[in-house]
């Protein structure tokens, strides 16, 4: 388990630092020379060729700061321009892609309702119920799912209201909504944060991959074939937005977000530029996510709302969608209530 | 129509900082923003020592408004960038990608929470009636209104800083470099034409010529 954590952590810091290089790559444009080199070049072109200050001039285009009597980060800085990439990212390559890569999945998953409609049993409901998620569990998952949501929303209108909302608001009614959003997108923000740490070890122990998903992954869970390939009590697909979702982006918009949240701490401009687009680029990947697991877990897949809203599921569809669960629930390896009040007030028969 | 630019001269700015009393005065500038500065570079070092005034420089082409979530900034038919405050939601973007730094955030709450940026107007207040008092309150004095130039350069002793129409600027600029009789600031000139004795103030070593510029 301690191999594969850090295997993990390896490729989460991998995929940071692609994002990171794409922003650093056009960003060293800096002096060519250190900084005490390029002095005394000026010392000795003011005297060979006064009024020459082509190595001050250098000089002041790194971010090397010279001496200010003003207070405050960078204020010795008189050219940062590592802005001129930044913008030229945010407002391009990271908003273009990611913006288009939201809306062909809003597409996508639109064509794949047109395909495959909901999904419904095959068999008829036995009418005994086995506990799928515990009250813990619910409320971790649901407050995720809500500060998400609103953060999602919040967040795309400070992204693209400015070219989608503004021609419909006027400047005045959108400049509300958007303080609105930006209040919202702050304080829920570092909520989020927490609430997936707790979702992550809610759901830690049943999302360990196995040689059993590895199955369900090449045939994508018998979509296909129409075979049934049984999985445990999370599918593979499940446990990739588990890993990659909610552990990989959860760190990476989690952690750039904070770093833009609390301006506080005398970050410099290069370090909100690399956060930002960090922070856009991987809450755009996790929005399309997000609308795959949303419509799998309401419109796509009949019975996966009332699971996560009641904590119960039908044991035909615990059978039919993870049937190494059911069997194991069946043979007692796993309690089928887990909830020990739950037991107490209303005992659910699932053994008789 | 005018171009509204700033010049600062970086063989005359002796590093009084008298541009950034004038502002603050000026405008009654927000509690920890200074919407002028002055940055010395080589501070110390003889004969390499340059200062020069900085804010913001009215860009042509204003990353602060090309990044703005809510469109807050306009650019004047005399080519100065100002904001809407009442737009403005304190995002931050323009100070990410200002090269100057020259937005700048009053301090609203905990944690660094940001209120309604504000930076330099080249005097221009903002979208409010000229020199009403809204206007004055939110962005500090309208000088252009009053057929004023800005108070910094205005207040500038040695006229190092340098405000108005970019063309007038340009042959005053123009003029100085002439009476210098060198290429000034304009990067490369004395290495590329070489150097008038006549004009030199101290004996003149000639130029190695295998150095570049």
């Amino acid at each position: 388990m301690n191999r594969l954590l850090s295997r993990l952590a390896i490729i989460s810091a991998t995929v940071a630092l692609a994002f990171a290089s794409v922003a650093i790559a056009q960003q060293s444009t800096g002096p060519t020379l250190p900084p005490e080199e390029l002095a005394k070049q000026q010392q000795q072109r003011t005297v060979q060729q006064p009024y020459n200050n082509a190595p001050t001039w250098d000089k002041a285009r790194g971010a090397v700061a010279g001496y200010t009597s003003i207070p405050g980060v960078e204020t010795g800085v008189l050219i940062q321009d590592g802005g001129q990439t930044w913008r030229a990212l945010k407002n391009g390559t990271v908003s273009v892609w990611g913006g288009w890569a939201f809306v062909a999945m809003m597409l996508i998953v639109g064509a794949f309702y047109g395909w495959k409609g909901t999904i419904q049993l095959k068999e008829a409901p036995t009418g005994r119920m086995i506990e799928r998620f515990t009250l813990t569990e619910r409320m971790a998952h649901w407050t995720t799912a809500i500060t998400f949501s609103i953060l999602a929303i919040s967040g795309l209108i400070l992204a693209f209201g400015k070219n989608i909302l503004i021609p419909v608001f006027g400047f005045t009614v959108f400049s509300w909504l958007a303080t609105l959003a930006k209040t919202l997108h702050n304080f829920v923000g570092p909520l989020f944060v927490v609430s997936i740490v707790i979702t992550f070890f809610v759901f830690l122990r049943d999302n360990m991959p196995r040689a059993i998903d590895f199955k369900w992954l090449v045939t994508f869970g018998g979509l296909f074939s129409g075979k049934h390939i049984p999985s445990e009590r999370f599918n593979a697909g499940e446990k990739i937005w588990f890993w990659g979702g909610l552990m990989v982006l959860g760190i990476v918009v989690g952690v750039s977000g904070l770093v833009l949240n609390f301006p506080n701490f005398g970050q410099t401009r290069s370090t909100m530029q690399l956060a930002n687009l960090v922070h856009l680029g991987g809450s755009l990947i996790f929005m399309v996510g997000a609308l795959g697991h949303i419509y799998m877990g309401t419109l796509g897949m009949a019975g996966a709302f009332s699971a996560m809203k009641t904590g119960q599921v039908d044991e035909a569809w615990a059978k039919e969608h993870h049937e190494v669960w059911y069997d194991d629930i069946k043979a007692g390896r796993i309690p089928a209530v887990r909830t020990k009040s739950l037991t107490a007030a209303q005992p659910v028969g699932g053994d008789d | 129509m005018a171009r509204m630019k700033f010049i600062c001269d970086a063989e005359r700015c002796i590093e009084c900082n008298g541009c950034v009393t004038a502002c603050k005065n000026e405008h009654d500038v927000p509690w920890g923003v200074n919407r002028r500065r002055v940055v010395t570079l080589n501070d110390g070092i003889v004969g390499a020592e340059r200062s020069i005034s900085v804010a913001c420089m009215h860009c042509s082409d204003a990353p602060c408004k090309a990044v703005c979530p809510v469109n807050c900034f306009y650019t004047t038919d005399d080519g100065v960038v100002l904001h809407d405050k009442d737009l403005c939601i304190g995002c931050g973007y323009c100070f990410y990608a200002c090269p100057f730094g020259a937005p700048q955030f009053p301090q609203a709450g905990a944690f660094g929470l940001r209120g309604k940026m504000d930076k330099c107007t080249f005097c221009a207040g903002g979208p409010e009636k000229d020199t009403s008092k809204a206007e004055t309150e939110k962005y500090g004095r309208n000088r252009l209104a009053e057929g004023k130039l800005p108070a910094c350069a205005e207040m500038c002793s040695t006229k190092a800083l340098l405000a108005g129409d970019g063309d007038v600027l340009s042959d005053i600029y123009r003029e100085r470099v002439m009476r210098r009789g060198r290429g000034g600031d304009l990067w490369g000139h004395a290495t590329a034409y070489g150097v008038k004795a006549s004009a030199a103030p101290a004996p003149v070593q000639p130029a190695p010529t295998q150095q570049k510029s």
